[in-house]
């Protein structure tokens, strides 16, 4: 139920983007020169800013990144799909219902928030020979709001 | 020659012969005296050399030239060390001309000061040089294209001549030659327009000083002059202050950009970010391309090639929302784009801490998608609000 319900708010958010598309560009102007100088720190600090609830909608304009806008964001769903978003990539496996997966990484893994973290910043270390690149250089905390919602995708 | 064939047999066989053998010793001796006289001497004239460095004896100065003969035999094994080296060297049929300008450009900024330019003096202090750096419009016909393209990447050792200051960037020296094959058919004002350089009165007050270096290659439109030089105006601001990071630190391999990077401080880099992503884009000029080539690169941007692994380009490159550190790629010069492409297929590009992720997708690419996609970018000029 709960999770039905975080589905559609942020299926409601991925909506959200195209028609707000004129503002998110303005305010990403607006911030860059503090964002260019350092975007590590200033992704962490909108990260604990936003850590106790990562999931909320992004309705206004200084919409808090969701795990959903990153992945989005970062070109997941160029290769990946999850049903329901516009990530509809069919080089990867579907992740519509990753969160419900026994076990990750062909299997090498146990399917926790943490396991899968790690693969996504070093898939190669877990599965030689994957086609999936490294994504070790975002930031750690975007990583993990990535795999918290991965994992809550039952 | 039989006296040494008998020598076993005289050691094993009598006393006899010992006699004899004393006697071709004897005979041996001055041989051996004349071995002894050239072991000592090979292994004294070193020490005597290093002892005359240590007391000074070699004189160093350049007053007065080297002499005669010392010239004479380090021009000939110049000259022979190029000659034989630039074999190696794959020189292709017709030299791309599409790099001329950035080419002009960094011969203006990094060449020019020693080798003089059309309509320039040279500072007296550099025609004092010991070797004199050459006047390239006098000498540039002595060699073949193999030939300056192995000076120009590799240097010239006791010249001064440095190497080209990437590694992995053959086109770019590929660039300077087609160039400095241009150049001894330029008067002052041709060089000049080349080269992009400013006049002044179009600059503005508030842009920063290291601007009218951009404005060289890049145009003070930032829409790129000649094919190979990137469209800056309307650019993602993220990109291209990350990237001009990446310059600096090496990162991203350039020889015509690191020379303007480097000695940039950060607040200037970003400025000058803002000041081209604030540049209206517009589309740049582009060869007549077949429809279907552009067919085919709109098919791999919007849908990848599946069974070769290759995701869309636009997941990242298109679309609102998207990380700022992806390039904008709509109206950007195709032969660019082609480039750069092939740099990340090699892995000799680098770029921002995310190129490896370009660099795994454009694996995946053949000549023939590279060509189609660049095509396909270059040709949308929707602009990026």
């Amino acid at each position: 139920m709960l999770s039905t319900a975080i589905l559609s708010l942020l299926v409601g958010c991925a909506l959200l983007f195209p028609a707000n598309g004129g503002i998110w560009v303005a305010t990403d102007v607006q911030h860059q020169p503090a964002a260019a100088v350092k975007p590590s720190a200033v992704a962490t600090v909108a990260t604990i800013g936003t850590a106790p609830s990562p999931e909320a909608p992004a309705g206004s304009e200084q919409a808090p990144d969701t795990g959903l806008s990153l992945f989005l964001r970062n070109g997941c769903g160029a290769c990946h799909t999850i049903r329901g978003t516009e990530a509809g990539g069919t080089i990867g496996p579907d992740l519509s219902h990753v969160g419900s997966r026994r076990a990750i990484g062909a299997g090498v893994l146990p399917n926790t928030e943490e396991a899968i973290a790690d693969f996504i910043a070093r898939p190669d270390l877990m599965k030689p020979g994957v086609k999936m690149p490294a994504f070790d250089m975002l930031p750690k905390a975007e990583i993990h709001k990535i795999a918290r919602y991965l994992k809550a995708l039952q | 020659m039989p006296a040494h064939q008998s020598h076993p047999r005289a050691n094993s066989s009598s006393a006899a012969s010992g006699k004899k053998d004393g006697a071709e010793r004897v005979a041996n001796q001055p041989i051996k005296v004349r071995l002894k006289h050239v072991l000592i001497g090979t292994i004294c004239l070193p020490v005597v050399i290093l002892l005359g460095a240590w007391i000074g004896f070699f004189n160093v100065g350049a007053s007065t030239g080297h002499w005669k003969v010392t010239s004479l035999f380090l021009d000939l094994a110049m000259r022979s060390a190029v000659r034989t080296y630039a074999l190696t060297v794959n020189a292709p049929k017709t030299l791309d001309r599409r790099g001329l300008a950035a080419a002009a450009g960094h011969f203006a900024r990094g060449c020019a000061i020693c080798h003089g330019a059309p309509g320039e003096l040279r500072s007296p202090a550099v025609l004092r040089m010991l070797p004199q750096p050459p006047d390239l419009r006098l000498t540039v016909a002595d060699w073949t294209d193999a030939q300056l393209f192995r000076i120009i990447k590799h240097g010239i050792r006791f010249t001064g001549m440095p190497a080209w200051p990437a590694r992995d960037r053959d086109d770019e020296v590929w660039a300077m030659v087609a160039f400095l094959r241009e150049l001894p058919k330029l008067d002052a004002n041709g060089f000049r327009a080349l080269s992009g350089e400013s006049t002044g009165a179009d600059r503005e007050p508030a842009a920063p000083a290291e601007l009218a270096e951009c404005t060289r290659c890049h145009g003070s439109d930032g829409r790129g002059r000649g094919d190979l030089v990137p469209a800056l105006a309307g650019q993602k601001q993220d990109y291209l202050f990350a990237s001009l990071q990446a310059f600096a630190s090496g990162d991203r391999t350039s020889g015509f950009m690191a020379l303007p990077v480097t000695g940039i401080d950060p607040a200037a880099m970003a400025a000058l970010a803002k000041h081209f992503a604030a540049q209206p884009p517009t589309s740049v000029d582009r060869d007549q391309i077949a429809a279907t080539t552009i067919k085919n690169g709109q098919q791999i941007a919007q849908a990848g090639i599946p069974q070769r692994n290759v995701p869309a380009c636009s997941s990242c490159h298109n679309g609102p929302g998207r990380n700022p550190i992806y390039p904008r790629l709509d109206g950007q010069h195709a032969a660019y784009l082609e480039e750069q492409l092939k740099l990340f297929r090699s892995e000799g590009r680098g770029g921002t801490r995310y190129w490896r992720i370009m660099a795994t997708a454009a694996q995946r690419l053949t000549d023939d998608d590279i060509r189609a996609v660049s095509a396909y970018f270059s040709s949308r000029s929707e602009s990026p609000q």
